[in-house]
């Protein structure tokens, strides 16, 4: 399947706004230190050219096909359909497979296209950070295959999660740097690679989700959003017509906007994204920007919804590190904030359990992350679903990483 | 007049450029750092006191490390409102306090409120790193800051285009222009003085009354003589940062650490020309 060209659909103003109209709030815009001013603008002037070149959008499209493989199955799942009600209560249930991409996650799709933009741009070294090491392997394996350098930041706590990830990437030749700043997670890994940036302008940064400041959420979604494009032409050739939902989970935001973007103006369907709600939203111990009462804060070059505490971020928990974000992407909160996207949550325990009855019911290990969308969508397809509807449930990567972690649930839950 | 033009004013008269040092306000806790602003009233025309910010995007490792002890030692907006409010009261000298902080802490207090409190406290000057010049915030707070007549201060870098100085001259009022010495983190770099000369005249051939401070790398007296020559202000700041942790390291108690500071930023106010 090809994948069409890119429409925009929801533009933010030049500054890199988008503004609810009711309450004038706003959402991104650019909030960097002066020394960072030229860079973005290289970044930003660069982006803008490159989406408008057909030569290097076409080569870039083929390359996301035959390298990345965006082109993976949506397939129905019988089993959870029986396990939200039936077909005949409720609709069918389909999962869109991008676990199955290189590199296992939607990250690649967004990683490779900046890093073919940094090299376009005539860049020689890319900076970026990670939580989950997803982004920083998908980057990784980019660098690699286009010849660039890459530093990736990652927090000192994350590096020792998920070794596997940081692994693979160290073998694809980059160079790690552990950040001991603050909480030692994925927002100071963020705000080091910014700093990095800000000395280093020869080199390109790489935001891994649709954060950080203008033009960098609206340049993720819009690469990120082949995943979407594909669907949609998938998805109506096997069933004839779009779905009736869309289920993504949602940390920083890259996950849910690359299947929903092309349906954002479809109002017949029904967006839900859902947050992680680690031990319980009432325990305080979640990461849960919208759904934990994230107020309106600036950070990492975005206004957006923050988790604050006091003038400072407060610190997000949730076991899956994907999901390990104090705030959201600007675009989502914007797009939470007109109704158009819904909010679910489900704790980390029923994303173990789930993680589990995928495994042994359906024969799939999924990303912990997919765990929660799945356990979430389950549970409100069960409540809101009628028959004759599809519903589709973005299984966002593979569980590999997770195995170590899954095993030590097993062996305590025997 | 506002109390930085004041300043520069009677500096002017002398011929004097005026030396500021920077330190994160509650660094390391918040009885020795009121300690450490009140000695170095003693030998700083401008203090600059950092709101920490842990997520910052533009401070060096030695900054980072002070923002993080800061924030363990439960600082935050209010408590350097009323740190700043005590020095103030309890020196009784001349000396001009300058918030330098990120836009998060302030729209968590409130805009409105922060400019209220800077004014009823007497601070003389803010600067916030991350305020675009486009901003909607950036309005509001140059318009509310001014009409109390308290400075504002744009940070400009050797690599900003012409254009962006020009507004950034703009939007500084009753304040100087921060001129960085290099594009890079504070503190991480020496200072490059050619920058320095092309970019205080720069400014000033855009606004030839506009004051410039310069910072970013100035760690000796001997950078301090020499960048003094051109600089309406030089700021010195990570040093300073790293005697407070050397200090606080060995345990000194709040007296004597603010006297082991305050030593080493007499050195550097007394080399200003």
């Amino acid at each position: 399947m090809k994948i069409d060209p890119f429409k925009e659909l929801n533009p933010p103003t030049k500054d890199g706004y988008w503004i609810n109209k009711k309450n004038k709030e706003r959402y991104g815009g650019q909030y960097i230190s002066p020394l960072l001013v030229p860079n973005l603008k290289r970044v930003q002037e660069g982006f803008f050219k490159a989406i408008k070149d057909k030569k290097f959008m076409k080569e870039l499209n083929e390359e996301l096909l035959s390298f990345i493989g965006v082109n993976t199955p949506i397939h129905f799942s019988p089993e959870l359909t029986k396990l939200a009600g039936g077909e005949k209560k409720v609709g069918k249930i389909f999962l869109k497979r991008t676990d199955l991409h290189t590199n296992h996650s939607h990250k690649p799709i967004s990683a490779y296209s900046c890093c073919k933009l940094a090299k376009y741009l005539g860049f020689k070294k890319v900076l970026t950070e990670t939580g989950a090491f997803q982004n920083g392997r998908a980057v990784a394996s980019a660098c690699a295959a286009l010849g660039l350098d890459l530093d990736i930041y990652v927090g000192a706590n994350d590096a020792k999660k998920l070794a596997i990830n940081k692994d693979i990437s160290a073998l694809h030749g980059a160079n790690i740097i552990e950040v001991h700043d603050s909480t030692k997670s994925l927002l100071p890994a963020m705000a080091a690679a910014l700093r990095a940036f800000q000395s280093e302008p020869d080199s390109m940064y790489i935001v891994g989700s649709v954060a950080g400041p203008h033009p960098y959420p609206l340049m993720v979604r819009t690469f990120a959003s082949v995943i979407g494009r594909i669907t949609k032409k998938q998805f109506k050739s096997l069933t004839g017509k779009d779905p009736s939902t869309i289920f993504a989970v949602c940390g920083g935001g890259s996950n849910l906007e690359s299947i929903t973007y092309p349906y954002i103006k479809s109002n017949k369907v029904k967006l839900y994204a859902v947050e992680s709600a680690g031990k319980g939203i009432k325990t305080g111990k979640h990461g849960a920007t919208i759904s934990g009462g994230g107020k309106m804060g600036v950070l990492l070059g975005m206004r957006s919804k923050v988790l604050l505490n006091g003038g400072n971020i407060a610190d997000s928990f949730t076991e899956a590190s994907g999901l390990d974000f104090s705030s959201i992407g600007p675009e989502v909160a914007y797009l939470h904030s007109i109704g158009r996207i819904k909010f679910l949550t489900a704790t980390d325990i029923e994303a173990k359990k789930t993680f589990m009855m995928m495994a042994r019911k359906i024969g799939l290990i999924c990303a912990i992350e997919a765990c929660y969308v799945i356990h979430a969508a389950i549970r409100e397809i069960k409540k809101t679903g009628k028959p004759k509807q599809n519903h589709l449930i973005h299984l966002c990567g593979s569980g590999e990483p997770n195995v170590a972690q899954m095993m030590e649930f097993m062996k305590k839950n025997k | 007049m506002s109390k930085l033009n004041k300043l520069f004013k009677n500096l002017k008269i002398k011929k004097k450029s005026a030396f500021c040092g920077f330190v994160t306000s509650g660094d390391p806790n918040y009885a020795s750092s009121k300690a450490i602003m009140k000695e170095m009233t003693k030998h700083c025309h401008i203090i600059e006191a950092g709101q920490s910010f842990s997520t910052s995007t533009s401070d060096s490792p030695i900054i980072m490390e002070a923002n993080d002890r800061a924030i363990k030692s439960g600082m935050n907006m209010t408590k350097t409102f009323k740190l700043i409010k005590e020095v103030i009261k309890e020196t009784n000298n001349d000396t001009c306090f300058v918030i330098m902080t990120y836009l998060n802490p302030i729209v968590v207090y409130g805009v409105k409120k922060f400019i209220k409190s800077s004014a009823s406290i007497g601070i003389a000057g803010v600067i916030i790193v991350d305020n675009n010049l486009n901003s909607p915030e950036e309005k509001i707070l140059l318009n509310g800051l001014s009409k109390k007549g308290i400075g504002y201060t744009k940070i400009i870098s050797p690599t900003n285009s012409e254009k962006f100085i020009q507004q950034s001259i703009k939007n500084t009022k009753n304040s100087f222009i921060y001129i960085t010495t290099y594009a890079g983190l504070t503190g991480s770099k020496n200072v490059n003085l050619n920058n320095v000369k092309k970019l205080v005249y720069k400014v000033k051939k855009y606004s030839k009354n506009m004051p410039t401070g310069v910072g970013f790398g100035i760690k000796t007296p001997k950078q301090v003589k020499q960048v003094s020559k051109y600089a309406d202000v030089v700021i010195c700041g990570s040093n300073i940062v790293n005697k407070i942790k050397e200090g606080h390291e060995r345990r000194l108690s709040a007296p004597k650490l603010a006297k082991f500071v305050a030593k080493y930023v007499k050195q550097l106010s007394e080399s200003t020309k």
